[in-house]
């Protein structure tokens, strides 16, 4: 009875924690793209994940950091731990405090303050930094699993050790470690496992060309998982496990082991795992040397996820013998940071509108020869114009992708025909709103509604759309930046709040989907190619942006990413009539006629915009 | 242990907390402590008492805290358990109980987002056996979900090694002197056990009061809690003076907690702290 009450809650909690694993392997033979929809099985993510260097490059990064800093930090830290544990207690509680502060900080604090070191030092980042920051996070899990196992130690034994003869060394090895092994290994266990995991301060503490898999699943947030990523945890998950059972499958009740299955026994605990390790070691070294075949010649790209066609950067790199280094990030606001800070020299940046504005504005940013860009020509000049409401002069910026910020419904969900701001708050559709979770794009659709201009700072105004952002809270579902996508393919909202280049995507993933652009206006965005100030090549940036400009490569990356491009002569080459004639992908002048673009309102409104948001967020 | 071998042993960590603890932090402290300009100003540490960022912590605090203590509840038998069963099966279960932790944490919790969803697959298996739907995506329960999911590992294992550490004659002699289960338990076992209890505690309720990413993703983001206060203040406003105050702030509470907790740790050895 006591037995089988026993199982049952092992087997309970077992679903518990398992249940999302299940998920997520199931997912990795999903066909489709998006995990809202179940699209038949298949393993093409499998064979395309090991066509994937950075993906796999990506992978042993991770290991050989994972494994570097746990055992690393299980050294400090366990001789840290039998120091501090025969300490006076005032030093002791000393140094506990001190070992706990890095738990205790929320990671981007623990992150920021780190790259902030570092770069007073003028260390650069890169590898080792990555190493440094995750042994130094890891540290506190191991003397916390440690210290324990050292309290319920008997003095009295090491003692008799002692007494008996044995040096203290000696003592320590025969009495004391045997003891608090299991503590140790646990430490380890925890301290690998969180650096597999981390991905905050990692960000902040990497160099470009560095990446972790998590940092690349981060990066991909904005336009979705790649389902290579579930695939890839699928197989890392399979390994370990087959491992784990490999180590454990000690053979029972057997007194006396035949030598046969001794043999057996031996090549199944140790033989197989060794060579496992040893293979993915070795595969570590053969990707990490192909890495180190570079040219001399190279640009470092700082882009969004997911935000280019891969087949692209090869073409540039066959065609010009100029090695890329693609790095990629989340939001304007992670990237600023990194580039205000002069951590890294990017050759070439693709921020959006304001915060181009923000980085002319601080003197960030170089002007573009455009002698070297004469491709510039292809692209529309409409687009050049609406570029000058952030870049007066067109000095700084190539505009790459463009869209517009509108509603995005379900028709069999909804009962009239949208056109109006007014519907997001309708209580009808109470529960069944999905709202952007951003500050700017969040009080553009509130002042919008209400005629006001998006890039408001009058005081009344906002407070207006403050109090309309509050009113309208209850009937939101969720916040939501890049699942709105998923949400609304699985049908899970009525209306959402979407960018036009997700629209586009999911109508070919859910033909019950319809985008408009609310008659009130809404914002038009564009994000552009620039080269920061302190980049070290600057004219491989611009053949780089030049290179992107020309309309094969611009279509190629078009039919990619799905967002609009201002390039036109890449439009003219679109072959599906349809899509070409998209008012989604194009909207025409008057569908325009009353957005308008985000400019930089300067550190106080931002910081006031913030704090309406956050009474918002808090209501 | 010896002085000399002490002083000898804890020199490297020493050393590197200062490089990289203590030296970041105090760029934090600086941060924290000035405005824009470099000017020295407490306005930082003030923001904290405003009613938002006031609500958010509290609802963190009420949060982690029920966090920690449903996985104290469910972490404490298990822990049993598996130091009951035998030594070479039980380091297998044990690692059972990390190994889904190397699926990475943002899939893991998106994952549970597309179990929990009106249309999830938790929805649709309660669908078709006609019974009513679970409905707490986006709502505080999913969030203590979250934290559970994803801290319970780190309050089994202290658990478990503490508990494989004690004597069981020490139990049998409870038992012989005439204890019945649940006294053996309440007088030996959970004293025994205190320190990883304690250790347990702390690395449940920390890490559950500042996150922000499973607030964010399985709150819908409806829900403000004080990670999320500060992660908007570096991301969002790239306001790192704002961040910086309220973390010093944050940091601060959490060591006031702990050492009101620790007075719970009477083995006289001072526990965590």
């Amino acid at each position: 009875m006591k037995n089988a009450a026993r199982k049952l809650y092992l087997t309970l909690i077992i679903i518990f924690l398992y249940a999302p694993i299940v998920t997520l392997v199931v997912l990795s033979f999903n066909s489709s793209k998006t995990r809202a929809k179940w699209g038949g099985f298949t393993l093409k993510w499998y064979s395309s994940l090991f066509s994937d260097t950075a993906i796999m490059n990506a992978l042993y990064t991770t290991l050989t950091i994972a494994l570097l800093s746990a055992f690393i930090a299980t050294l400090v830290g366990t001789t840290a731990s039998v120091a501090m544990h025969s300490m006076q207690a005032k030093y002791r509680n000393y140094l506990m405090t001190v070992t706990n502060i890095p738990m205790l900080n929320a990671d981007i604090v623990t992150g920021i303050s780190l790259m902030l070191l570092f770069i007073a030092c003028r260390v650069t980042l890169g590898y080792s930094t990555i190493l440094l920051a995750h042994i130094t996070f890891n540290i506190p899990y191991v003397i916390l699993s440690v210290m324990p196992k050292l309290k319920q130690t008997n003095k009295h034994t090491y003692e008799a050790a002692l007494d008996l003869g044995a040096s203290p060394i000696y003592a320590f090895f025969k009495v004391v470690f045997p003891d608090i092994l299991p503590g140790v290994l646990s430490g380890f266990l925890m301290a690998f496992t969180m650096s597999l995991d981390d991905f905050i301060i990692t960000h902040f503490t990497k160099g470009p060309s560095v990446d972790t898999l998590p940092t690349k699943i981060y990066s991909e947030v904005r336009k979705g998982i790649r389902p290579e990523m579930y695939a890839l945890s699928t197989l890392l998950f399979l390994t370990v496990l087959i491992l784990m059972i490999l180590i454990n499958s000690s053979p029972k009740n057997e007194e006396k082991p035949s030598r046969k299955s001794q043999m057996t026994s031996l090549v199944l605990r140790r033989v197989v795992p060794i060579t496992l390790v040893i293979l993915i070691t070795g595969g570590g070294i053969f990707y990490g040397s192909k890495n180190k075949m570079r040219s001399e010649e190279q640009v470092i790209v700082y882009n969004w996820g997911e935000y280019i066609d891969p087949d692209v950067i090869t073409m540039f790199e066959e065609e010009t013998g100029i090695s890329v280094i693609y790095e990629e990030f989340e939001t304007n606001e992670i990237m600023y940071p990194k580039i205000k800070s002069g951590a890294i020299a990017y050759d070439v940046v693709c921020p959006s509108d304001y915060m181009i504005e923000r980085m002319v504005r601080e003197d960030l940013l170089a002007e573009i020869n455009w002698d070297n860009v004469p491709n510039i020509k292809n692209i529309d000049p409409t687009y050049m114009d609406q570029s000058k409401s952030f870049d007066p002069d067109n000095a700084y910026s190539v505009p790459y992708c463009f869209g517009t910020v509108g509603i995005l419904y379900n028709k069999t969900m909804v009962d009239e025909p949208i056109d109006s701001w007014n519907v997001l708050w309708d209580p009808k559709y109470t529960d069944n709103i999905l709202m952007q979770d951003s500050v700017r794009d969040a009080f553009a659709v509130a002042l919008k509604r209400k005629g006001y201009s998006l890039n408001s700072t009058d005081v009344n105004e906002l407070e207006e759309a403050t109090a309309d952002l509050i009113e309208q809270k209850p009937l939101v579902q969720a916040y939501v930046i890049d699942q709105v996508r998923d949400k609304m393919i699985g049908n899970e909202a009525a209306i959402g709040v979407i960018y036009s280049g997700e629209a586009i995507y999911t109508q070919w993933e859910n033909e019950n989907l319809e985008y408009v652009i609310p008659k009130e206006g809404s914002n038009v965005w564009i994000d552009s190619w620039v080269i920061p100030k302190n980049a070290q090549n600057k004219e491989n940036g611009e053949k780089f942006i030049n290179f992107l400009c020309r309309p094969d490569i611009a279509l190629m990356n078009f039919e990619y990413i799905t967002y609009s491009t201002p390039n036109k002569e890449a439009r003219a080459l679109i072959e599906d009539e349809e899509l070409r004639n998209s008012t989604i992908a194009f909207p025409t002048a008057d569908m325009l006629k009353d957005c308008e673009t985000f400019r930089f309102l300067g550190n106080d409104a931002d910081a006031f915009y913030n704090e309406l948001w956050n009474k918002v967020k808090a209501h | 242990m010896n002085k000399k071998y002490n002083r000898f042993l804890s020199g490297p960590y020493v050393v590197w907390s200062t490089a990289f603890i203590l030296i970041p932090l105090a760029m934090i402290l600086y941060y924290g402590l000035t405005n824009e300009d470099g000017a020295f100003t407490l306005k930082n540490l003030a923001l904290m008492g405003s009613a938002e960022n006031l609500k958010a912590l509290g609802l963190a605090l009420l949060l982690s805290f029920i966090s920690t203590v449903i996985c104290l509840l469910l972490a404490y038998p298990l822990a049993m358990i598996l130091a009951e069963s035998s030594m070479s099966q039980s380091s297998f279960i044990v690692v059972i109980f990390i190994l889904p932790m190397w699926m990475n944490f943002l899939l893991r919790t998106l994952a549970w987002q597309t179990l929990l969803e009106k249309n999830g697959v938790i929805n649709s298996i309660l669908g078709m056996l006609h019974l009513p739907a679970l409905q707490i995506i986006n709502t505080p329960y999913a969030i203590i979900l979250g934290m559970v999911y994803n801290f319970l590992p780190f309050m089994v294992l202290p658990i478990y090694n503490a508990l494989v550490k004690i004597d069981k004659d020490i139990i049998n002699a409870g038992r012989d002197l005439g204890a019945n289960g649940f006294q053996v338990f309440w007088k030996v076992m959970f004293p025994l056990s205190l320190p990883g209890v304690i250790s347990g505690i702390t690395m449940v309720f920390v890490p559950a009061l500042t996150t922000f990413v499973i607030s964010d993703l399985l709150g819908g983001s409806k829900i403000l809690l004080i990670g999320n206060v500060i992660e908007q203040k570096f991301k969002q406003g790239s306001n790192w003076n704002a961040g910086s105050g309220l973390s010093l702030v944050l940091m601060v509470f959490i060591l006031l907690s702990m050492a009101v907790m620790n007075k719970y740790d009477k083995d006289g050895e001072g526990g965590m702290f």
